[in-house]
């Protein structure tokens, strides 16, 4: 199903370096989150939801899992004729040296062959680590009604924070007139969500340019949108309205699993309509035990839950044993928390095993704590 | 790479479960939350190498079709394996005529062509896991001509009763084969399922059909019983026979033990099913859930208790639902009790606040119906 000429292209190259031990063996695009997903099935879904056929995903940083991951195509729905998930890592080419990819727009000039192969007259360009839904063929609509060169998505954040962000200027039309990378003193609150759509033409003359500039950093925010902005193109700002996480942070990223726990959550993940795909695993639906207590939780299959579960998300097969207390956490996929163990405030990763009557985090702990390895229990 | 090929087949005509089966094969069931009963004997089949699976079906094929799809979601290699639906032409309801063997006869061109020179035979209503290849392999080196599963039970006298039995030897040879009349306790009942070579698969319904028009495959089978070399192996684990209301709602709410439910489930053995991406399920502050399977989707407000709650079901604030089966996507309003029932897919229960049933007769709500 042919549906509009855009191609996608998914920044997924960086460490994360923030989320600590939770990205030391997978990129940051590659956590879990929300129970079932993978922060990476947020934009592939709204990619297959948007009716975009073609998706490439820029992938450098511990790329084994990632890159295995994404390649199957077909968890989105992206495997029909002329449709497909490419993965793209830096690779060698006949007139070029093998290089990682510097920066952003770098990672693009490395690939212009590969975009050019769909030759598209749009190109999305997406990051691989937020959580939101949105709907990019609404962004390409207003991109050809505004008929602009580059469309920028924006969301208002609260102006006190906005200096943390890249923020657009726009005249009343919502033509972007300057780009501040995180102003101290901001004068908008227009904050850029990292997503863009450019005419591919034009896009491809900028990057080729910007690949000789010695002084570049061969990024979108630091120097393809103020050259656009220097050229006098035409640059809107689409703003967007919704849940959006940029989950940098181990505290953010459990924040953000903690927002699904709220009556009629923003992000509403039980849409119909615009349901997030991802890796369909075997698992039974999950089992509340005879002395289970279960309260403001998300649950997904495979769980089994014999213990008490309080303002908690469990991942796919994680385990609470009968008599141990889980609250205010996030349990990754296949983690166990066995009998008597009380994990508070915490965030415990991957298949890590908490034994008998172990006690992890604190109530009144300032940040979140990750949980990494296995815990022995109390003696 | 297994050498047989695979066949599910359909219930026989005595068999008919009460309200559910109006609206979809026993196949196509909603079981344990997020399986169909299909997905037993498929899986069953997948795990154990089999790549080319028939699926026969006689009536109402739509939700079972939708349900098996590519059959992608088995694990069965996409390009050389095969899941291939065949239908039963006259596709009537209780006709005498349309037995199992009428539908082989009808597809006979599929079974013949098939490059394989044994076959298994399951149910698509009945719930076990099994590994076929090693009971393929026991067969090859018994040189029996037929190999039947059956499992031994002590209440065949109360339970069973829609099931075949075999009265077997000491040898575990089959002396005959026979319907369960509940007139003893200790029976091996006979779980459906056969390994033969294609050769005599074909030469029985061959034979069958000269016997009688209305003969099904274990009629035939029970004729042969002095001919050919027939022998029982028994399966140990879990077994449930999906042929009434009553053993539908037992089977689902005998695997809420954990302990039995191992002798279905093992990590090595996995269950197969479509998903249907629906989102994890949220427990509000108010929600009680207790000793119950709940699938993914729901928003549980109220309290749960004993029950198999399935895909996408809302049950709101001082609800309770009590030993109950909940179809995909049924809800369960404000301060309406539900106990001892199997609610259909879509059932909204509103306006009543008793929805209670006996144990040993549960109730019934019908697809789509506001009650």
């Amino acid at each position: 199903m042919k549906q509009n000429n855009m191609l996608a292209m998914i920044l997924a190259g960086g460490r994360g370096t923030r989320l600590h031990d939770l990205t030391t063996k997978v990129a940051k695009p590659a956590v879990s989150y929300g129970g079932k997903y993978r922060i990476i099935d947020f934009p592939l879904s709204n990619c297959a939801n948007s009716g975009i056929d073609n998706v490439g995903v820029l992938t450098q940083y511990e790329s084994i899992l990632l890159n295995s991951y994404v390649a199957a195509g077909r968890r989105w729905g992206l495997d029909a004729k002329d449709s497909g998930v490419y993965v793209l890592p830096p690779r060698e080419k006949a007139d070029a040296n093998l290089d990682v990819y510097r920066g952003t727009a770098d990672a693009i000039t490395q690939n212009i062959d590969f975009v050019d192969s769909f030759s598209p007259e749009y190109i999305l360009i997406l990051s691989g680590d937020h959580i939101y839904k949105m709907n990019y063929a609404k962004m390409l609509a207003y991109h050809n009604e505004c008929k602009a060169d580059a469309t920028i998505a924006v969301i208002e954040v609260p102006i006190k924070e906005a200096s943390r962000f890249g923020i657009m200027n726009t005249d009343e039309t919502g033509r972007i007139v300057e780009f501040e990378e995180k102003p101290a003193e901001p004068k908008s609150n227009l904050a850029s969500m990292g997503i863009y759509i450019f005419n591919w033409k034009l896009l491809r003359k900028m990057l080729i340019a910007d690949a000789k500039d010695e002084n570049s950093n061969h990024d979108f925010g630091k120097d393809i949108i103020p050259q656009l902005l220097n050229d006098g193109k035409n640059l809107f700002a689409y703003k967007f309205k919704g849940y959006w996480k940029d989950v940098g942070t181990i505290d953010s990223l459990w924040e953000a699993n903690m927002d699904l726990l709220d009556k009629n959550n923003e992000l509403d993940l039980n849409d119909p309509t615009w349901k997030i795909y991802t890796e369909d695993v075997t698992a039974l639906a999950h089992y509340v035990g005879p002395q289970a207590t279960v309260n403001r939780a998300f649950v997904t299959q495979g769980c089994i839950i014999e213990g008490e579960v309080k303002n908690s998300v469990l991942f796919t097969g994680a385990k609470i044993a009968e008599g141990a207390k889980v609250i205010d956490s996030v349990i990754m996929p296949g983690a166990e928390v066995a009998e008597g163990a009380t994990v508070t405030r915490a965030l415990v990763s991957d298949n890590v095993k908490i034994g008998k009557g172990a006690v992890v985090g604190s109530a009144d702990s300032e940040h979140i704590e990750l949980v990494a390895k296995n815990v022995k229990g109390a003696e | 790479m297994s050498k047989a090929f695979g066949i599910i087949n359909f219930a026989g005509n005595h068999i008919t479960v009460d309200g559910l089966h109006e609206y979809r094969p026993i196949g196509a069931f909603s079981f344990l939350g997020r399986y169909r009963v299909i997905d037993f004997p498929i899986s069953n089949m997948s795990n154990s190498g089999i790549d080319q699976i028939q699926v026969y079906i006689r009536r109402k094929p739509r939700s079972l079709i939708e349900h098996l799809g590519t059959g992608r979601h088995y694990n069965i290699n996409s390009k050389r394996g095969k899941l291939i639906p065949l239908f039963s032409e006259t596709n009537a309801e209780n006709n005498i005529y349309n037995t199992d063997i009428s539908a082989y006869v009808e597809n006979l061109d599929y079974i013949e062509e098939a490059t394989y020179p044994y076959v298994v035979i399951a149910p698509s209503y009945m719930v076990y896991s099994a590994d076929f290849s090693t009971l393929l392999q026991t067969h090859i080196e018994s040189g029996a001509d037929i190999t039947m599963l059956y499992h031994s039970v002590d209440n065949a006298k109360e339970e069973f009763l829609n099931c075949d039995i075999l009265n077997l030897n000491k040898q575990k040879g089959v002396l005959s084969i026979e319907h369960n009349k509940g007139s003893a306790k200790n029976r091996n009942i006979f779980m459906d399922t056969y390994i033969m070579s294609k050769d005599l698969f074909l030469d029985l319904i061959k034979k069958a059909r000269k016997l009688s028009s209305t003969y099904t495959l274990s009629q035939v089978v029970n004729y042969e019983c002095e001919e050919l070399d027939i022998r029982g192996v028994a399966h140990h684990g879990y077994f449930a026979a999906i042929t009434d209301f009553k053993s539908y709602f037992d089977a689902n709410l005998s695997l809420l033990n954990l302990k039995t439910a191992m002798g279905l489930f093992n990590s090595d053995w996995p269950i197969y099913t479509r998903t249907n991406d629906s989102c994890p399920t949220q427990y509000f502050e108010t929600a009680n859930v207790k000793n119950s399977y709940v699938s993914n989707g729901c928003l549980i407000e109220g309290t749960v208790e004993n029950s198999v709650i399935g895909r996408g079901c809302v049950i709101k604030k001082d609800a309770v639902v009590k030993n109950s089966i909940l179809l995909p996507g049924t809800s369960i309003d404000k301060d309406v009790h539900v106990e001892n029932f199997v609610i259909d897919k879509y059932a909204k229960i509103v306006h009543t606040s008793e929805v209670v049933a006996s144990p040993e007769k549960p109730g019934y709500i019908r697809r789509h119906d506001t009650i």
